[in-house]
């Protein structure tokens, strides 16, 4: 049975090197890796063209050609029989290929050493198996994988019912983390949300790495992540180490820069065989990056991330909501205006306790101990609230009056404040649990503080 | 023309694919298991699993031209040889080993870069047949700004 190019759009993947034979109108055959064979539709698929190089000579001379791919599933190899059509140096085609070659650079720190000149399109004449390259499953040759039994309605409905159970974001995305691990067994996660520094990505919650992480950066562009929020689109990417490789051996060794070493690590495997990484959009506006990884080198199927794009849509609203809800219950709280023993209870902590805690207010950043812990507006409104806390004795604050702060300076319109609290909660718990932030009821959280504190703000 | 540190890349942990091409230009190859560089440096013997031959030998046999592109996945270095067939024959048992301990490196290398065997366990690579070249041109095939140079 011969296969649809649909049915091989999984083959694409570039799990195996895939392999392009050409020939010069003179006669000289030509055989090369290729970086990257993207799937059009049914009857073409794109190469990509990146150096000058002889297959594309051969190509300017002779249109026919033959590319090798293989099935990252059976191993079965696939020759598509090819004549070319055009190149495509803007528009959809080019945009897409350009973000996975982008994606895989910028990931390695080599990012922009890869001009994506053409995404030069090719029509399939044919379909053949390869007789060497034959697959571990011959019954399945041809026929795609079938759909993940884990994206069935039974598991939409399980996880949605996690996500309205939870009533705050600080449940919510734990929520949505806990469920993709525990339905769909994406156990690698993390979701990062804009900053209010322009072009800048935070991380608000992490499932599955030694290191928390929360809190880390990354630059809109940078990174997965990062090119996920510029383009707005889903990335994913296969085989990793391949590609890392490909990277790394087109740099050549001389001169291979390492990536800059941010404040907090980001979330990250140390070795991921493949990573999906999805814009979490409401109306066009970005209220998130959710990004899963996986160690095994072909984990995110097709079916995989069609399903994870539709849940993110689904998510992105309901974060967006949980914040809305928030900030529309905070407008009714007061201030408190009297100094309180606080509603809970501060942990005992051991005689003599104490921690140094600097602001730095030009660069807005508060350490603990010595030790960055967090930058930005949640490092305000931790000096905020212990500043009011040393001077008044005031333990509780409300979200309400933190807006209504100048000096916070917070925006008018979709403020997330919501989150830069759960930001600020959870570096706390990580870095110094000897302060806590702890929500009262909607719209009001208490400053536990065990031991005592030492504040210093420099300028 | 192919040194011992050549040879050595050639014969160690790499992927093999033969380019031909018939007489209306139409290219067409195949996946190769192994390489034996000659002692005079000039002449190339590449093992090609005997079920892929009808697709390379009568081309080989038509028009004598052939491509062997040669990748090592630890660090994607790779080279092309450009050869002029010479004949082709059934491999020998007494090569057979050399054949297994190529194909075995090359797994190894694949496996180094998240390919595991349970993928490739149903890839033929016996009996095969030796294709004898002799070597006409060999280039850098690794990528980046040098992809395309002669390398000898």
């Amino acid at each position: 049975m011969t296969p649809t190019l649909e049915s091989l759009a999984t083959c694409l993947q570039g799990l195996v090197p895939s392999v392009l034979y050409t020939c010069s109108k003179d006669g000289v055959p030509n055989a090369a890796y290729l970086s990257h064979v993207d799937y059009v539709d049914p009857r073409h698929v794109a190469l990509s063209f990146q150096f000058f190089n002889t297959s594309r000579r051969n190509i300017a001379e002779n249109p026919q050609a033959v590319v090798l791919v293989t099935d990252p599933d059976t191993g079965q190899g696939w020759n598509l029989r090819l004549r070319f059509v055009r190149s495509e140096t803007e528009g959809p085609l080019f945009d897409r290929m350009h973000l996975r070659i982008e994606a895989i650079a910028s990931y390695s720190g080599l990012k922009g050493i890869f001009k994506l000149r053409a995404a030069d399109v090719y029509e399939v004449l044919g379909i053949e198996a390869d007789v060497v390259q034959v697959g571990t499953v011959p019954e399945a040759c041809g026929t795609r994988r079938a759909p993940d039994p884990v994206f069935t309605l039974t598991a939409l409905q399980d996880f949605n019912a996690r996500i309205h159970r939870a009533e705050s974001l600080d449940a919510l995305v734990d929520s949505i983390l806990e469920g993709l691990d525990a339905i769909y067994g994406f156990g690698h996660s993390m979701i990062l949300v804009p900053s209010e520094e322009p072009g800048v990505l935070v991380t608000l919650a992490s499932r599955g790495y030694a290191e928390g992480g929360t809190g880390a950066e990354v630059r809109v562009g940078e990174g997965i992540c990062g090119l996920v929020a510029e383009a707005r689109k889903p990335i994913r990417i296969s085989g990793v180490m391949r590609g890392l490789l490909y990277a790394y051996a087109a740099q050549g060794e001389a001169g291979t820069p390492g990536p800059i070493r941010p404040r907090i690590a980001l979330p990250g495997l140390p070795n991921p065989g493949s990573q999906l990484g999805i814009p979490l959009l409401v109306r066009g506006e970005l209220v998130g990056v959710l990004c899963l990884e996986s160690e095994t080198p072909y984990r995110f199927h097709e079916e995989d991330k069609v399903a994870i794009e539709l849940l993110g849509s689904y998510l992105a609203v309901a974060m967006q909501n949980m914040q809305l809800v928030e900030s529309a219950a905070d407008a009714a709280e007061r201030a408190p205006t009297t100094p309180d023993a606080g509603d809970g209870v501060c942990p005992e902590a051991p005689a003599g306790t104490r921690h140094d805690v600097v602001f730095y207010a030009a660069e807005e950043t508060v350490l603990v101990d010595g030790e960055y812990l967090i930058r930005g507006l949640p490092a305000k409104i931790l000096w905020r609230v212990l500043s009011e806390r040393a001077a008044t004795g005031r333990a509780e604050f409300t979200n309400r009056e933190l807006r209504l702060d100048r000096t916070l300076n917070l925006p008018e319109w979709r403020d997330n404040l919501e989150s830069r609290l759960l930001l600020l909660r959870r570096r706390l718990e990580q870095k110094c649990p000897d302060i806590r932030l702890v929500p009262l009821r909607r719209g009001r959280f208490a400053v536990h503080v065990a031991g005592e504190l030492t504040l210093v703000e420099r300028r | 023309m192919i040194d011992t540190a050549l040879a050595s890349f050639l014969q160690g942990s790499v992927s093999i694919h033969v380019g031909t091409r018939n007489e209306r230009l139409e290219p067409s190859g195949t996946p190769a298991t192994a390489a034996r560089v000659e002692d005079d440096g000039r002449h190339l013997v590449v093992f090609v699993p005997a079920a892929a031959a009808p697709r390379i030998v009568p081309n080989l046999e038509a028009n004598g031209h052939a491509a062997v592109v040669f990748v090592r996945p630890i660090d994607e270095k790779a080279c092309q040889v450009k050869g002029t067939f010479t004949g082709v024959r059934s491999a020998r048992d007494d090569e057979r080993p050399l054949i297994e301990r190529q194909w075995g490196a090359f797994l190894g290398a694949l496996e180094h870069i998240g390919v595991g065997r349970a993928l490739v366990q149903s890839w033929l690579t016996w009996p095969a047949v030796a294709v004898g070249l002799r070597v006409t041109a060999i280039f850098d095939q690794t990528p980046g700004k040098n992809a395309g140079a002669p390398l000898v």
